[in-house]
Order: C-alpha cells, then sequence, then structure tokens
C-alpha cells in the first residue's frame, strides 16, 4: 500500500485484484468473479475494517442463495457478495471466516438456522432455535407462506 | 471445583428472556455460554408478507425503545429504492426525534443501572426525567412509544411550536446537568461499583465488532452520525465522547455524556428548523429492482437495514436488520471472566442490551 493509494485501491491490492469498485447507494461493491472469502477476511483483519454483517438471500428457483458480506472502513460502507449455486445442503455451503473474525459468529449461525446454508470448517450451536429443530425453517421460501398482501 | 450457574431466561439482572450459563469457580466467572431466541418473532420473514405501508409500521416493533431509529432506518432504504428525497425539514425533525429517542434510551438505561448498583433514589430520579422526555415525544407525534413519525419520503407530524419543545428540552437539560450527570460521574456509590469491572479491552473490543456507546467505552470512537451523516446531521455540531477504560464506569460516563450531547444537537436542530414541507407531497413514486442499505446509529450503536425489492411488487422480497445488541452480546462473555459473580447483572445490563432487538 502506497501514501497515494486510496482505501479502496488498497483492499483492491491486497485481494490481488483489478476489477472496479461499483458504488450503489451508500455501499461499494467489489465482486470478482474468483474471490476467496477467506482471503477477504484476512485483508479486511489488515486493513482494520470493521466487519458489520452478512445479508443472505434466497435467489428464485434452485439458484441458490446470495450472500452480502459487509465491513465498514473508516465510515465506508464495503459490500462483497459470493453466490452459492443451489439449494440443497451439499452445494449451499461457504467456508466460514469465525476463526479469522470473531464478529461473524452470531450471524454466521444465524444464517445457518434461517437458511440452512452450512459454513465449512466451525461447529455450531444452537442460536435462535432449540437442539433438534429443523434447519432452514424462517427463511427459506420453500416453507414460506403467500409472500404478497392482498 | 467448578459449577455452572445457569442465569436465566429469567433472571434477576433483566426482565428478559436470554440466558448466560456461567462456569465458576468458586465466586469467579471462569466462562460464560450465551443463549438467545427464547421468543424469536421471524420478523425478517414477516416482513416479506407486508406491504410497504404496513412494513413500516411491523418494522417499527422490532424495539420498545429505538422503535423510530427502526423506521428511519427502513425509511431510509425504502428512498434509496424509489428515489424520493425527503425535503430539509423532515430531515430536521427526523434527528429531533432521533436525539429525544436517545435521550429516552439513555436515561431509562441509567435508571436501570442505577437499580443494579442498589441505588434506589437515582433509579426513581431517572425515571422521572424519562417521564419528561417521553412528555416532549408525546407532544410531538402523538405517542409515547411506537411514534409512527416516519414515512417514505418525510415524516408524518411537523413540530409546530419548535420553542415550546426547546423549553422543554433546555429544563430537561438542566435537570440532567443538576443531577443525573453529578451523581453518575462523581458519587462514590458509581465509582466502587462500576470502576475496574466488566473490562473489554480496545482489541477484544475491535475483534467482537462492538458498536454504539459499548465501542466508545472501550476507546473506539465510531459513531454513523459523525462518520457517515444522515438525516440532518451534517449541519450539526457535537462532540462524541469516548472513554479508554473499557469498564462499566467508561460505558456510565459515555452514555452521560452523550445525554448533554444530545440536548446540544437538539438544540441546534430545533433552533435552525428550516420552513417548508415535512414529506415530499403528492409525488407519485414506485420501487425499483435492487437492494438498498441504510445505516443509523441508534442509541445503542449502529443499525443496519438492507431492503431488497421487486420492481411492480408491493412487498419488499427481503428485509435484513441488524441491530446494535445482536453485535454487542456476544462480547458479555468477555467481560464476565475473571469477575465475581455478583457483578454480572451489572455487567450484562451495561451493554444495554434489547432482547427485543435481538430476538427480533
Amino acid at each position: 500500500m502506497t501514501a497515494t493509494m486510496t482505501p479502496l485501491e488498497a483492499i483492491s491490492e491486497k485481494l490481488g485484484t483489478t476489477e472496479p469498485w461499483v458504488e450503489t447507494g451508500s455501499v461499494h461493491w467489489l465482486s470478482p468473479a474468483d474471490l476467496k472469502v477467506r482471503n477477504l477476511a484476512k485483508a479486511m483483519n489488515e486493513l482494520l475494517a470493521r466487519f458489520i454483517t452478512i445479508t443472505a438471500y434466497q435467489l428464485p428457483g434452485e439458484q441458490g442463495f446470495r450472500l452480502e458480506y459487509h465491513w465498514d472502513l473508516d465510515g465506508q460502507l464495503l459490500g462483497f457478495p459470493f453466490l452459492l449455486v443451489g439449494n440443497s445442503p451439499e452445494v449451499a455451503k461457504i467456508e466460514s471466516i469465525y476463526d479469522l473474525c470473531e464478529a461473524v459468529d452470531w450471524i454466521e449461525r444465524e444464517i445457518h438456522e434461517g437458511f440452512g446454508i452450512h459454513f465449512s470448517g466451525r461447529a455450531y450451536e444452537p442460536l435462535l432455535l432449540r437442539q433438534g429443530d429443523t434447519m432452514g425453517v424462517n427463511l427459506r421460501d420453500a416453507v414460506a407462506t403467500s409472500k404478497e398482501t392482498k | 471445583m467448578s459449577y455452572k450457574i445457569p442465569m436465566g431466561p429469567y433472571h434477576p439482572a433483566l426482565e428478559e428472556p436470554y440466558k448466560l450459563d456461567l462456569i465458576c469457580e468458586g465466586e469467579t466467572v471462569q466462562d460464560a455460554k450465551l443463549h438467545i431466541g427464547f421468543n424469536f418473532r421471524g420478523i425478517e420473514h414477516l416482513a416479506e408478507t407486508r406491504n410497504y405501508i404496513q412494513v413500516i409500521a411491523l418494522m417499527e416493533r422490532v424495539c420498545g425503545i429505538c422503535s423510530n431509529i427502526h423506521t428511519l432506518t427502513l425509511c431510509q432504504a425504502m428512498e434509496g429504492l424509489t428515489g424520493l428525497t425527503p425535503p430539509p425539514r423532515a430531515l430536521y425533525i427526523r434527528t429531533i426525534m432521533a436525539e429525544l429517542e436517545r435521550l429516552h434510551s439513555h436515561v431509562l438505561w441509567a435508571g436501570i443501572a442505577a437499580k443494579l448498583m442498589g441505588f434506589k433514589t437515582m433509579f426513581m430520579t431517572c425515571f422521572e426525567l424519562r417521564e419528561k422526555v417521553m412528555d416532549v415525544l408525546q407532544a410531538i407525534s402523538g405517542n409515547r412509544v411506537n411514534y409512527s413519525m416516519n414515512r417514505i419520503g418525510g415524516v408524518n407530524r411537523d413540530i409546530d411550536d419548535p420553542n415550546a419543545i426547546l423549553k422543554m428540552v433546555e429544563a430537561l437539560e438542566l435537570e440532567m446537568a443538576r443531577t443525573v450527570i453529578p451523581i453518575f460521574t462523581t458519587s462514590s456509590t458509581a465509582r466502587s461499583r462500576c470502576a475496574g469491572i466488566g473490562v473489554l479491552t480496545t482489541e477484544k473490543a475491535v475483534s467482537c465488532g462492538v458498536v454504539g456507546p459499548v465501542a466508545r467505552a472501550s476507546g473506539l470512537a465510531q459513531d454513523m452520525r459523525r462518520a457517515a451523516p444522515y438525516a440532518a446531521y451534517r449541519e450539526m455540531e457535537f462532540d462524541v465522547p469516548v472513554q479508554p477504560d473499557g469498564d462499566v464506569r467508561a460505558r456510565l460516563l459515555v452514555r452521560a455524556l452523550e445525554i448533554m450531547e444530545s440536548c446540544k444537537i437538539l438544540r441546534q436542530a430545533l433552533a435552525k428548523l428550516p420552513p417548508g414541507e415535512i414529506h415530499t407531497e403528492g409525488e407519485k413514486f414506485s420501487f425499483m429492482t435492487g437492494t438498498a442499505t441504510s445505516r443509523v446509529e441508534a442509541p445503542r450503536g449502529e443499525v443496519m437495514y438492507s431492503v431488497s425489492w421487486k420492481e411492480g411488487s408491493r412487498n419488499p422480497a427481503r428485509v435484513h436488520v441488524r441491530t446494535p445488541t445482536f453485535a454487542v452480546m456476544p462480547a458479555i462473555r468477555w467481560m464476565v471472566v475473571g469477575q465475581r459473580l455478583a457483578d454480572t447483572p451489572l455487567i450484562q445490563a451495561s451493554i444495554d442490551p434489547c432482547y427485543s432487538c435481538t430476538d427480533r
């Protein structure tokens, strides 16, 4: 990182990508195709960015899920989307960053319970559900009732 | 010999459901595990079944204390999806409501903390003051808890007589400067019960990603009103109180100083309240497909909403809420380790936890 670099350029350099940042609303998005979530977490730690949350979205049909990881860097809101293709437990998974970023603990557990997405490399204890309850009952479309209000 | 003490889901610290399993060696806490979800309400799922008007009323009920903040954050996100910009007067009224809510929340917390310290006179004083703040909120909104102030593109109610509100705020500020602040900052009871208790170091605060007064009491100068201003905060002059010690007393001091800063912001906002409309009058709008994110500094710290919409739909496709307590509560584990069992209720209370927000 050089003295003239902006924080966003420093992140791109740390991640080794030339992909452009896209600003929509108040979020600066970076979505290189080959981005690994653990490399991202390490880069954010080095830049002393503050982890905020992960937002999970279920995509239509069997397209799977989109996970948006958010960090704050000196008041700038950063977003990094990851696609999980397919809805089955075998493919709806991503590496956990809990060992790199303690702050993700509860949100990874909540998404695991709400969407049935597996964060590999970590142990779970129930967060919202009780022991033995079914995963993915809160927010997966398969069990949701009619979404449109009459 | 170590033994486990289950504290909760209903326990002497706070009358809300969460559980702390404390592993103790004699009187000293060696480790702790937190359990939440006893009253999980599934509000994020419910939001997908509500239209753009109903969802505001729903999200107002995420929290019983900072209800206004939730509608403010949601409306800011929905304005991002509709392209509506609230008029200046609405932005000032939003700022005034947000600061009154911060006063209400901090004074309520001060009362509960005083009770847990065994300082019941102070508890009654704080609750009397809180009533006065709620009187101001009622005078503006007509409501005492869920104010129904925010709407897409502005606010629902005007402040007709800012001078009358200003007089109430000045009386409040005087009372706080005369009683609450000196007692919390100088009394030996507050010092002996709080100093050096429940320390969260700066390193641990960074690692846990804590927000709001808890972060500021651990030496982190983070505040959304300053870092990413919204509503009319860009035009307000105020300080962000920071304390380095990370103990219960530091959290007490940060909130006490923030009460005075809120009064300062309120005086400025009421004095500079611009004329004009309070919402975008008669302007038609529609939602565009996409996701919008909004962040606000609630009394307990940063609230973030991510709202996703599909064009032509009346309902949001997804509403995700990251509440401050959800970020702060896991840090309790590190605050109670090495502390006396008898101090754990006060340590838990010192983060000003909101179980309603956590079990949203």
